[in-house]
C-alpha cells in the first residue's frame, strides 16, 4: 500500500499532455525555440502600502533588490518580478527548498505558494518577438522592454505575467507565466502563431 | 503562350519573363507578374467584368484601384471562394481563378438584364413603396425575390481552411500610403533615427508614381523612387509593410490595419497566415493616401470603355496595357491632358479631346493639333453608344451642336477628392475647399498630419515638399534630432486647373452617380423632391454610397446634385461621415486565432485528463469545462448515469472535481473585520480550523455570491466562490478593500489556479480519506467534525488540505491539493475507495443532491433574489453592517408576499417537471395577473423516484401542502404540484454529521 501511495503521488506538469517536446512549422533552422519549465516554485508577496522591510529581508534572504517598477530581479536560482502595487512574484528555479524559502518570508510579507498555479516556459529564437507580437499589446522594442523588463496583459485573451531576461546567442529570451487551467489554449495560439517562423520545442 | 492583344511590346512594371496562366469565367488567360486581375484581363481584351446591382446593366472597368465599383469578382472557388474582391486590386497570380458576379446565366447573356425594361418603375424608394402590402407576402415572396435579384457574390458555403493572424505592433511615426509623399516622409523620419512603419494597400510601393510619367531631379521618377525605397530599406528601424491597408483609425493613436499575407498565391503555404490584422500604435501619424480620381455624371457613363483617365494612364505606364486604340478624353481639366499625351506614346489614337473648359491654352492646343485629335472645347459628352462595349459617344459643343464620334476608350477626368477617410473615423468633418472644388481634411485626430494629395496638395512637387517636412516634424515632435534635410527635389513641370462638372443634362440613358449601387442623377432628384434632403437622409434612401466602395467615386457627384436641387452651395449641403473600414476587411482578420474552439480560452481543471480517462462528457460553465456526468457502458441515457452516481454516493461513497471554484487568500490583522462587513453573517467568532458558510450581498441588497470560508490562522482565511462568480466576487472584493476601506490591514490573492480540490461525499467518504490523508492526522468524526477545515499531508508529506462540509448532505469532504498533484490525488482516492465502490460524478450529480437538499445555487441566487427570498433571511446579521444591509430592506424587498424559495413535488409522480414553469392557481387562466412565481432548478431524484423541484412562490413558506399549477406552455403544459420544503431528502441532517 505505501508502495502504492508512493508511485501514485506523482506530480503532473501543467504542459503534460499540451506540450511535446519536437518541432513545429516548417522544416529549417528554427526561428523560435520554446522551453517549458516545470520545477519553478512562485509565491505572491504582499505588503501593507509603505511596509519597509521586505526589500531587505529580499537583499538578505536571496540577495536580489525588490524592484520599485515593473521590473524583474534575477540571480541563476532566484528572481522576484514586481507584480502590481505592493506586489511581487517571489520564484525559485527549482521547488526543492522553496516552501521554507517560504516560510522564511512570511514574516515580511502576506505569502501565497502559487508554484502549481503557473504554467511557465521561456521562449527564445531570432524570430520571438514576432510570435510575441500576435498577442502582447506590449511594445517588446528593446527601448521600451530593455532586459529585466516584466509586463502583466493578456496573451490571446489568457492573462499573463512576462519578463525578459539576458539575451541568448539568438537573441531576446523570455519567461512566461499562464494560469495552469488555461495553458492549453495559450498553447494553441503560441503554436499556431510560432509555426511560420519554425519553432523546436524543448521540454524541461 | 496565348497572344495578349492589348498588351504595349514593351514597358510597365510586369515581369515579363514571368507569366502566368488563369481562369476567369472558365475561360484561359496569360499575364505577367506584376499585373493585376483587371490589367491582365484588359491586356487580353476583356471589357466586361460585371453585371450591376440593380439593373443587371454590363460594366467595365472604371478605375485600377481600391475604389473600384464595377469590377467585383468572386476569387478562387471552393472554400477559399471571395466574393465582391475588386480586380483592381488582385494581385495576379499562377493558376487564380475568378468568376464573374451577379449574371445568369452568363455574363454576355443576363436574363435579369432585363430588368432594364422595367427600370423606369426601380427608382430610389422602389422597394419601399411597391412591396408594402400585402404585408405577409414579404417575408415569403418579395424578400426572396429581391434578394435573388440583388445583391453582389455568393459567400463561400464552408469553412474558410486558412490561418488568420492578428499581432500588434508599436512605433514613433506611421506613415499611411507610400506614394511620393509618404516615402518623402518615412525617410526624412526614419533618418533621425524614429521608429518607422510605412504601409500601403499596393503590392508595389510608389503610389502614383507608378502610374505617371514623371521626372524628379531631372531623371525618370523610377530612380527617385528605386534610391528611397534603396535608403529605407537600409534604416535598421524603419519598417515597410506592402499589402497593407490601414483601414481605421481609433482612439488614441491607434490604426488599424489590414496585412494580405499571402492572397497574392493560390494557397498560402504551410502554416502561414493568409491575412494578418494589425493594431498600430503611434505616436505620430502622416496620412499620404493620394487621392481618387472623380468620374462624371453623363447619360450612357457605365458602358464597358468608360474609365478614369488617370486609370488609364496606370494601365499604360504601369501594367503597359493599352485600354482603347481609339480614344476619346472628356475632361474637366488639366489631368486629361496628360492622359492625351500618353496614350498617343503608347501608340493610341486619341480622336477627340472634350474639354469642358471653353479656355483652352495654347500649349495644349498645340498638344491637339500634334496628336491629330479634334479638340472640343466648352464641350460635354452626351451620350455614349454600344452594345457590351463602348463603340461611339456623342458630343455636345458649347453652341449645343453634336457630333457622334467612334471610339473604344473614353476616358473621363473631373479632378480628384483627397484620400481623407481616416480623418473623419474620430468624428472629424472634411471642410469644403472652394479653390481646389474638393472636401479636404477638417479638424484633425491628435498625432495626424495630412500630407500631398490626401491634404489636397496634388501636385508632385507638393507632396514631396509635404513629405519630408512632416516626416522630419513628427520624429522630432516625438523626440529625435531633426535629420538634416535634403533639398526638395526638383520635378518637371506640372498644372492642376479645375472647372469640375457635376453632371451632364441628357436624354440618351442613364446618368450614373453610383455605379456599385446603380443610382442615377434622377435618383437623387426624386429623392430631393420627395423630402429626403439630407445628405445622410440622400444616402440612406437612395444607397448612395454604400456597399463595398463605400461612395469613394460617387459621393461627391450626389451631394453637388443635391446642393443644386435644393439651391444651396456644396459646403452647406455637407457630406456624409466616413466610418472605418476604409475598404472592406475580412472577418478572419480580425479574429485572427480566435475561432472555433479557440473563440475564447477554455479553462481546464487539474483533473481534466482524469475525468476524460473515465470517460466523462463535459460541459461549459463560463470559461471552465466541467464534468457533466460518467457514462458507462450500457447505460441507455443520462439519466440512467447520473441515478447511478447518486445512488452510489449516497449508499457508498462519490467522488466529484470541485477545483474550479474560486479561492482567495485572505490574510492581515482585518482580515476577520473584512469578511464581517462583505458578508451578512458573522465571522469574528468562527475558531481557527473551522469553515463557515458565508452569503454577500451586492450594494443593492440583492444576493451575489456564496461559499464557505475557512479560517486556517488567527489572521487567515481562505474563501471560495462559486465558479461563475470567482472573477466578479475577486473584483468586488479589491473595490471594497481599495476604496471603501482603505485602511483595513489587508492582503489578498486569488489562489484559485494554485489548487486542485475534490468532494468526497457519502457514507464511506471517511474510510476512503482515511487511507489517502496521512496516518498522523486524526479526521475522526471527534477530532474533525463537520465543519472542521485544516492543513493536513497527503502521500507522506505532500501539504494538503481539508475540509469538512457538504453540498450533498452526506457526510462529505473536499480535500484540496496543489494542482500539479490533482490527477494523482484522483487516482489515489479511486485506489483508496475501491473496497467502497468509489464513484464518480459530475455536475449533473451534484445537482440532484443539492435540489433533494434545497441549497440555491446560480439559478436561484439569480442576481435578482434577496437572502430572505432563498430562505436565507435569519442569517443576516442584525449586529453589524454589511454591504447591502441597508438596500436589503428596501420595501419591496420586505414585502411579506414576496415569492421566496419552497419544494415542489408532482402531485402524479409520473409527471416530469421544468425549470421556468411558472405557478398559477388551480382553475385560473395562465395570464401575467395571475402569475405566482416560477420553477428555478428541477431534477429526478433517484432516491424518491420522481421528479422534484425547487421555485419562487408568492408567501412559499406559509403554503406547505397547497396544489397549485406549474405551467410550461412551451413544453408540457400544466402539471399539478404540491408545494412542500425544498429539503426533499435527510430534512434532519442526520447523514451529514455521521
Amino acid at each position: 500500500m505505501a508502495e502504492q501511495a508512493k508511485s501514485i503521488w506523482r506530480p503532473r506538469s501543467a504542459w503534460a499532455g499540451i506540450v511535446e517536446a519536437g518541432q513545429i512549422g516548417v522544416d529549417g533552422k528554427p526561428g523560435v525555440t520554446a522551453l517549458t519549465l516545470d520545477d519553478m516554485g512562485f509565491a505572491t508577496l504582499i505588503v501593507p502600502p509603505g511596509s519597509p522591510d521586505l526589500a531587505s529581508a529580499t537583499k538578505r534572504m536571496i540577495g536580489l533588490d525588490l524592484p520599485k517598477k515593473a521590473f524583474v530581479s534575477l540571480s541563476s536560482t532566484h528572481g522576484v518580478a514586481w507584480a502590481g502595487a505592493n506586489h511581487w512574484l517571489l520564484f525559485a528555479r527549482q521547488q526543492a527548498g522553496f516552501v521554507d524559502l517560504l516560510q522564511s518570508f512570511s514574516d515580511h510579507a502576506a505569502v501565497s505558494d502559487q508554484s502549481h498555479a503557473r504554467a511557465a516556459l521561456t521562449v527564445s529564437g531570432p524570430r520571438v518577438r514576432e510570435v510575441l507580437a500576435k498577442g502582447a499589446m506590449v511594445d517588446l522594442h528593446s527601448s521600451v522592454f530593455p532586459v529585466g523588463a516584466t509586463a502583466l496583459t493578456s496573451f490571446a485573451h489568457v492573462h499573463v505575467q512576462f519578463w525578459r531576461t539576458d539575451d541568448g546567442p539568438d537573441g531576446p529570451i523570455f519567461e512566461i507565466l499562464v494560469p495552469r487551467s488555461m495553458a492549453g489554449s495559450f498553447w494553441s495560439w503560441f503554436a499556431a502563431s510560432a509555426a511560420e517562423f519554425n519553432c523546436r520545442i524543448d521540454r524541461d | 503562350m496565348r497572344k495578349q492583344l492589348h498588351r504595349l511590346n514593351s514597358g510597365g512594371l510586369i515581369d515579363r519573363t514571368q507569366a502566368l496562366c488563369f481562369r476567369f469565367d472558365g475561360k484561359n488567360y496569360d499575364g505577367f507578374a506584376g499585373d493585376t486581375l483587371a490589367s491582365a484581363l484588359l491586356a487580353n481584351g476583356v471589357r466586361l467584368f460585371g453585371r450591376s446591382f440593380k439593373y443587371h446593366r454590363p460594366r467595365g472597368l472604371l478605375s485600377a484601384g481600391p475604389e473600384e465599383p464595377n469590377a467585383l469578382v468572386e476569387l478562387r472557388t471552393g472554400a477559399r471562394r471571395e466574393p465582391n474582391t475588386r480586380a483592381t486590386v488582385v494581385e495576379l497570380f499562377q493558376n487564380l481563378e475568378a468568376t464573374s458576379q451577379n449574371r445568369w446565366p452568363s455574363l454576355g447573356f443576363d436574363v435579369l438584364s432585363l430588368n432594364r425594361l422595367a427600370a423606369p418603375a426601380l427608382v430610389a424608394g422602389f422597394y419601399y413603396k411597391t412591396f408594402m402590402w400585402p404585408a405577409r407576402f414579404w417575408e415569403k415572396l418579395y424578400e426572396p425575390l429581391i434578394r435573388r435579384a440583388a445583391g453582389l457574390g455568393r459567400a463561400a458555403a464552408v469553412e474558410d481552411p486558412d490561418h488568420y493572424d492578428k499581432a500588434f505592433v508599436f512605433c514613433d511615426v506611421l506613415v499611411i500610403g507610400a506614394g511620393p509623399a509618404g516615402l518623402s516622409a518615412a525617410v526624412a523620419a526614419g533618418r533621425s533615427g524614429a521608429r518607422v512603419i510605412i504601409c500601403d494597400e499596393d503590392f508595389r510601393l510608389g503610389g502614383r508614381l507608378l502610374a505617371e510619367r514623371r521626372q524628379i531631379d531631372g531623371r525618370p521618377a523610377a530612380d527617385w523612387l528605386a534610391a528611397i525605397l534603396a535608403e529605407l530599406a537600409s534604416l535598421s528601424e524603419v519598417r515597410i509593410m506592402p499589402r497593407t491597408s490601414v483601414f481605421g483609425l481609433y482612439d488614441h493613436g491607434i490604426y488599424g490595419a489590414v496585412e494580405r499575407v499571402n492572397d497574392h498565391v493560390a494557397v498560402p503555404p504551410a502554416h502561414q497566415p493568409r491575412q494578418r490584422g494589425w493594431r498600430i500604435y503611434a505616436k505620430r501619424a502622416i496620412l499620404a493616401a493620394g487621392a481618387l480620381e472623380r468620374p462624371i455624371v453623363f447619360p450612357g457613363n457605365d458602358r464597358p470603355g468608360v474609365m478614369l483617365s488617370g486609370a488609364v494612364r496606370a494601365y499604360v505606364n504601369r501594367f503597359g496595357v493599352l485600354p482603347g486604340r481609339e480614344a476619346v478624353v472628356f475632361t474637366a481639366g488639366d489631368g486629361g491632358w496628360a492622359t492625351v499625351r500618353d496614350l498617343t506614346e503608347a501608340g493610341a489614337h486619341v480622336a477627340a479631346i472634350v474639354d469642358a473648359r471653353s479656355e483652352i491654352n495654347p500649349e495644349s492646343k498645340t498638344m491637339a493639333l500634334r496628336v491629330g485629335a479634334r479638340l472640343f472645347a466648352g464641350s460635354v459628352v452626351e451620350a455614349t453608344h454600344g452594345g457590351q462595349a463602348l463603340r461611339s459617344v456623342t458630343v455636345r459643343d458649347a453652341s449645343g451642336k453634336r457630333a457622334r464620334l467612334a471610339c473604344d476608350l473614353l476616358a473621363v477626368s473631373n479632378g480628384w477628392n483627397p484620400t481623407l477617410h481616416l480623418t473623419s473615423h474620430q468624428n472629424g468633418k472634411p471642410v469644403w475647399e472652394e479653390t481646389i472644388q474638393s472636401f479636404v481634411p477638417g479638424r484633425l485626430p491628435p498625432g495626424l498630419a495630412v500630407a500631398g494629395s490626401a491634404a489636397g496638395r496634388f501636385t508632385l512637387a507638393e507632396a514631396l515638399r509635404d513629405g519630408a517636412r512632416l516626416g522630419r516634424e513628427a520624429a522630432v515632435e516625438v523626440g529625435f534630432a531633426a535629420a538634416a534635410a535634403d533639398p526638395v527635389p526638383a520635378t518637371d513641370a506640372e498644372t492642376d486647373g479645375l472647372a469640375p462638372v457635376w453632371r451632364v443634362r441628357g436624354n440618351r440613358g442613364k446618368a450614373f452617380v453610383d455605379l456599385q449601387n446603380d443610382v442615377t442623377d434622377k435618383d437623387v432628384e426624386l429623392a430631393a423632391r420627395e423630402g429626403f434632403r439630407s445628405i445622410e437622409h440622400l444616402k440612406r434612401y437612395t444607397t448612395l454610397g454604400m456597399a463595398t466602395d463605400q461612395g469613394k467615386t460617387s459621393n461627391l457627384a450626389g451631394l453637388a446634385i443635391m446642393a443644386e436641387q435644393v439651391g444651396k452651395a456644396i459646403c452647406e449641403t455637407g457630406t456624409t461621415t466616413f466610418r472605418p473600414p476604409y475598404t472592406p476587411v475580412a472577418i478572419g482578420a480580425l479574429a485572427g486565432h480566435h475561432r472555433g474552439k479557440d473563440f475564447r480560452p477554455v479553462r481546464l481543471a487539474p483533473t481534466h485528463d482524469w475525468s476524460r480517462e473515465q470517460g466523462a462528457v463535459f460541459v461549459e460553465t463560463g470559461q471552465w469545462l466541467r464534468a457533466q456526468y460518467y457514462p458507462k457502458p450500457g447505460e441507455q441515457d443520462w439519466l440512467a448515469t447520473i441515478n447511478r452516481e447518486v445512488l452510489a454516493t449516497r449508499s457508498g461513497v462519490g467522488l466529484c472535481d470541485v477545483s474550479t471554484l474560486g479561492k482567495i487568500d485572505i490574510q492581515g490583522s482585518d482580515a476577520a473585520e473584512f469578511l464581517e462587513r462583505v458578508y451578512i453573517n458573522g465571522w469574528k467568532t468562527l475558531p481557527i480550523g473551522k469553515a463557515r458558510y458565508g452569503v454577500m450581498l451586492r450594494e443593492d441588497g440583492f444576493v451575489m455570491d456564496d461559499g464557505t470560508t475557512s479560517r486556517l490562522g488567527e489572521n487567515h482565511f481562505l474563501m471560495t466562490t462559486t465558479t461563475i462568480n470567482a472573477a466578479k466576487v475577486m473584483q468586488h472584493l479589491e473595490f471594497c478593500h481599495q476604496v471603501l476601506w482603505p485602511e483595513l490591514d489587508l492582503r489578498m490573492v486569488s489562489v484559485s489556479e494554485q489548487w486542485a480540490q475534490a468532494a468526497v461525499a457519502g457514507p464511506r467518504s471517511r474510510e476512503v480519506l482515511r487511507r489517502v490523508v496521512d496516518a498522523k492526522h486524526d479526521i475522526s468524526n471527534e477530532a474533525f467534525p463537520y465543519l472542521a477545515a485544516g492543513e493536513i499531508t497527503v502521500g507522506g508529506g505532500i501539504p494538503a488540505r481539508l475540509f469538512r462540509i457538504s453540498f450533498s448532505g452526506e457526510l462529505a469532504y473536499e480535500l484540496a491539493v496543489p494542482a500539479g498533484y490533482g490527477d494523482a490525488m484522483m487516482h489515489a482516492l479511486m485506489a483508496a475507495g475501491e473496497p467502497y465502490g468509489i464513484t464518480p460524478y459530475g455536475l449533473d450529480g451534484l445537482n440532484v443532491m443539492r435540489i433533494e437538499k434545497g441549497h440555491a445555487i446560480g439559478t436561484e441566487s439569480n442576481g435578482q433574489t434577496t437572502a430572505r427570498d432563498l430562505g436565507l433571511g435569519r442569517m443576516m446579521s442584525s449586529k453589524k453592517d454589511f454591504i447591502g444591509r441597508l438596500m436589503a430592506k428596501r420595501e419591496a424587498l420586505v414585502q411579506a408576499d414576496r415569492p421566496s424559495l419552497v419544494g415542489f413535488r408532482p402531485v402524479d409522480t409520473n409527471n416530469r417537471l421544468w425549470a421556468g414553469a411558472h405557478f398559477i392557481g388551480i382553475g385560473r387562466a395562465a395570464k401575467t395577473e395571475n402569475d405566482e412565481g416560477y420553477m428555478t432548478s428541477v431534477a429526478y431524484s433517484p432516491n424518491l423516484k420522481h421528479w422534484i423541484g425547487l421555485g419562487f412562490l408568492k408567501n412559499g413558506p406559509t403554503r406547505i401542502g397547497e396544489r397549485i399549477q406549474a405551467v410550461d406552455p412551451v413544453r408540457n403544459g400544466e402539471v399539478e404540484v404540491e408545494v412542500c420544503s425544498p429539503i426533499f431528502f435527510d430534512p434532519e441532517g442526520t447523514r451529514l454529521h455521521g
